[in-house]
């Protein structure tokens, strides 16, 4: 099985360092989820990754050996700040960019229809990059990541600029090449995209990693302390409560609320009384995990 | 060299050949090409013609004399002043004359003329006209002497003693002389060479601008375009800037040797054209005369360029290309835009500026201590060292250094620029400063 091993990776410029002791592992068939605010060290951390950046210290490893030159050719990466040949024809320019990964030019030609039109783009093929609309582009940038079958496809939010419908066959081909065994890394601001692909997730803030694993074990380890309910009369003593400090409302509708509950409020207690409000009907009780967003926010809020 | 280069210069080069830039400046190039040569021949053919001034003026003017003298003037009017003519003799003032618009100019001839160097007066309307008073210098002074020959009684035979003349001729040896004794055909030097040096010198350096351009807007493509990180993440900034290089360098070369071959085309149409203006009965030769004939009998020098000549300027066109390639392409990995490359295109420009500058020294003393440094010195050497071969002589271990400095400077120079690039990606839309530049070395 193949991985990609980060092991206490620090990156300076000057005074300035970017990325300070980072270590995780990213395992192929899964999609690592790279989080964090900008100018978190992300894209540092990335470069090293991609070889264009040598870390100062620590090890970047991939299928067990450093990464170098050698790796560049196993790799595929979308950068955030992306472009193509504005006079270049597509199919000219996904033939260069294959050929610089170094596919063969007699192997680049059946790929890169093949990829064209798994992205309906057949009929651009002939015409210049400066042509296409950005979403295309974003697309045709997409092909050339993933090309020349890399192992490894770092992602830097390939979603941006691009409308629902492709979106969603853009999620379709990342899935696909998990199933594959690739190993992904996709870097995001968009939570509810990690939050629907990533199997695992690193979290970069001011250059250090503040929370790495996996998805569902990081959001278990973070108490359920939401509680939305849903019902039809009143409940009386919400405001009470929450004078006492047990819970903060957040959120109060005809037909409900949305609360936070603190340590001191038992939930099993708080559902028998609500329960034993006279006339009330009581359609919705439940404890919500946090979202990556609400981890996020906390997590990060919590460094500052 | 590493397959990506090989791959980046495959690439840069397609792109550029099969562009409708590319393919039209080289099929209008010779066309102004060809009017350039047309126009030079024109030129140097009424050169020799000596009437020089007729392509400036196209109506002959017309000249008045005020001969104080009372001796001159009918001499003056027998030699007559080139095209124009001389439509009044007077002893008095044509001010009248010229204000009337009967003469445009006239000259003033004191009669202290005949005794000491006191010198005539052109008084002419509409600012002064060089072509008029270069004709009239060369008609009054030689009347001037007739007269005095005359006055003295010369003797014809002595008269033509005075018109001898004098012009020393070069045979240059080169070491090999030394051992052998025998002047091969080679080291013989004369002024044809020198023309060559000269233009050889010049095709360099504007080969050099032309294409160091093309580099630095080639360089700075991946940042304009924003393509440069997924560039750089799979090949070495060195060989990506290499492969440009040679790429663009091979653009270049593609582009001259199609000119060469039209340029052959338009030397035979040319020869016949110069044939026109010059008159082989002029120089004493039959009626058919061969163009090579009349073209050495009218002085225009046509020097057989040996292959050694031609094998040197290639090299060092590739040279120097190659080192001013690398330092376009350095600007051009600091910079967004053409025009922030302005102000750090200038101190790249100044040694091969200088080594134009300095072209007239080379070629008037080939083997000083001057010449020699100009052309070892690696980002000067190109033009002067093909102007000093081109004229002959140069010891063989200086041509040796000479190149070995000049592509190991090459090499430095794209190493700097690959340096350069990859740092400068950290800063993007950022103007580097001297500071950031030398950090970027230092860092990169």
């Amino acid at each position: 099985m193949n991985s990609l091993v980060l092991q206490g990776v620090t990156k300076s410029f000057g005074k300035v360092t970017a990325a300070q002791d980072i270590s995780f592992t990213a395992n192929s068939g899964r999609i690592l989820g790279l989080l964090g605010p900008n100018g978190a060290g992300k894209t540092t951390t990335i470069r090293m990754i991609a070889n264009i950046l040598t870390p100062d210290n620590g090890t970047v490893t991939f299928c067990g050996r450093e990464v170098g030159p050698w790796s560049r050719e196993e790799m595929g990466y979308l950068p955030e700040e992306r472009g193509l040949y504005k006079k270049l024809k597509v199919n000219d320019q996904l033939r260069y960019l294959a050929a610089l990964k170094g596919v063969k030019s007699q192997d680049s030609a059946s790929k890169i229809e093949y990829w064209l039109d798994r992205l309906g783009l057949t009929e651009w093929g002939t015409r210049k990059a400066q042509d296409l609309s950005k979403g295309m582009q974003q697309k045709i940038q997409f092909i050339a990541t993933v090309l020349a079958d890399p192992q490894l496809i770092i992602l830097d939010e390939p979603f941006s600029g691009l409308d629902p419908v492709n979106s969603e066959l853009l999620r379709e081909i990342i899935a696909e090449m998990k199933q594959q065994g690739r190993i992904i890394l996709f870097a995001s601001h968009r939570m509810e995209q990690v939050e629907q692909l990533c199997d695992d997730i690193c979290l970069i803030a001011n250059g250090r990693l503040v929370l790495s694993g996996g998805l569902r074990q990081i959001k278990k380890s973070f108490k359920r302390d939401k509680l939305v309910m849903e019902y039809e009369g009143e409940v009386p003593f919400l405001d009470t409560m929450q004078k006492s400090g047990e819970i903060q409302i957040l959120e109060l509708r005809d037909d409900g609320c949305v609360l936070r509950i603190s340590e001191d409020c038992n939930p099993r207690a708080l559902l028998d009384r609500v329960l034993s409000v006279p006339d009330l009907v009581l359609y919705r009780f439940e404890l919500l995990q946090p979202s990556l967003n609400e981890i996020f926010i906390q997590t990060v809020g919590g460094q500052r | 060299m590493s397959h990506k280069t090989l791959v980046v210069t495959q690439s840069e080069f397609m792109r550029r050949v099969t562009s409708k830039t590319f393919i039209l400046t080289t099929l209008l190039g010779p066309v102004l090409f060809i009017g350039f040569i047309v126009a030079m021949v024109m030129i140097s053919v009424s050169t020799i013609e000596d009437t020089f001034d007729e392509q400036f003026s196209t109506e002959p003017l017309r000249i008045g004399i005020v001969d104080e003298t009372g001796v001159l003037g009918t001499r003056i009017v027998d030699q007559g002043a080139g095209e124009h003519v001389i439509v009044l003799v007077a002893s008095g003032s044509l001010d009248d004359a010229m204000i009337n618009g009967e003469i445009d100019a006239y000259v003033h001839i004191p009669p202290e003329i005949i005794t000491t160097n006191v010198q005539p007066v052109l008084h002419s309307r509409g600012g002064s006209r060089y072509g008029i008073r270069l004709a009239l210098s060369e008609t009054i002074e030689r009347s001037l002497k007739d007269y005095l020959l005359a006055q003295n009684n010369v003797a014809p035979d002595v008269r033509a003693i005075l018109d001898r003349y004098v012009q020393v001729e070069s045979l240059a040896y080169n070491e090999a002389y030394n051992a052998e004794r025998q002047v091969s055909e080679e080291t013989r030097s004369d002024d044809g060479h020198l023309i060559l040096g000269g233009i050889l010198g010049m095709l360099m350096y504007i080969g050099i601008l032309i294409y160091g351009t093309l580099i630095l807007h080639g360089a700075m493509e991946e940042r304009t375009t924003r393509v440069v990180e997924v560039i750089v993440s799979s090949v070495r900034p060195f060989d990506l800037l290499m492969g440009k290089v040679l790429g663009i360098g091979l653009v270049g070369f593609a582009q001259m040797a199609t000119w060469a071959l039209m340029l052959v085309g338009a030397t035979i149409l040319a020869a016949p054209l110069v044939e026109l203006f010059i008159d082989p009965a002029a120089y004493d030769l039959p009626a058919n005369a061969s163009t090579q004939e009349v073209m050495a009998a009218a002085d225009i020098p046509l020097p057989s360029i040996s292959p050694a000549i031609l094998i040197w300027f290639l090299l060092y066109f590739v040279g120097g290309y190659l080192l001013y390639g690398g330092l376009f392409a350095a600007v051009g990995t600091m910079v967004d835009s053409p025009q922030e490359s302005q102000t750090l295109l200038l101190p790249v420009m100044m040694p091969i500026i200088i080594s134009i500058m300095f072209m007239g020294t080379v070629i008037g003393d080939p083997h000083s201590q001057l010449s020699v440094g100009l052309s070892l010195f690696p980002l000067t050497s190109s033009v002067p060292m093909i102007v000093r071969i081109a004229i002959g002589g140069v010891p063989f271990w200086q041509i040796l250094l000479s190149y070995g400095l000049l592509l190991g400077s090459f090499l430095t120079s794209i190493w700097v620029s690959a340096r350069i690039y990859r740092a400068s990606l950290l800063m993007y839309g950022k103007k580097p400063s001297l500071k950031t530049v030398i950090g970027y070395l230092r860092t990169g």
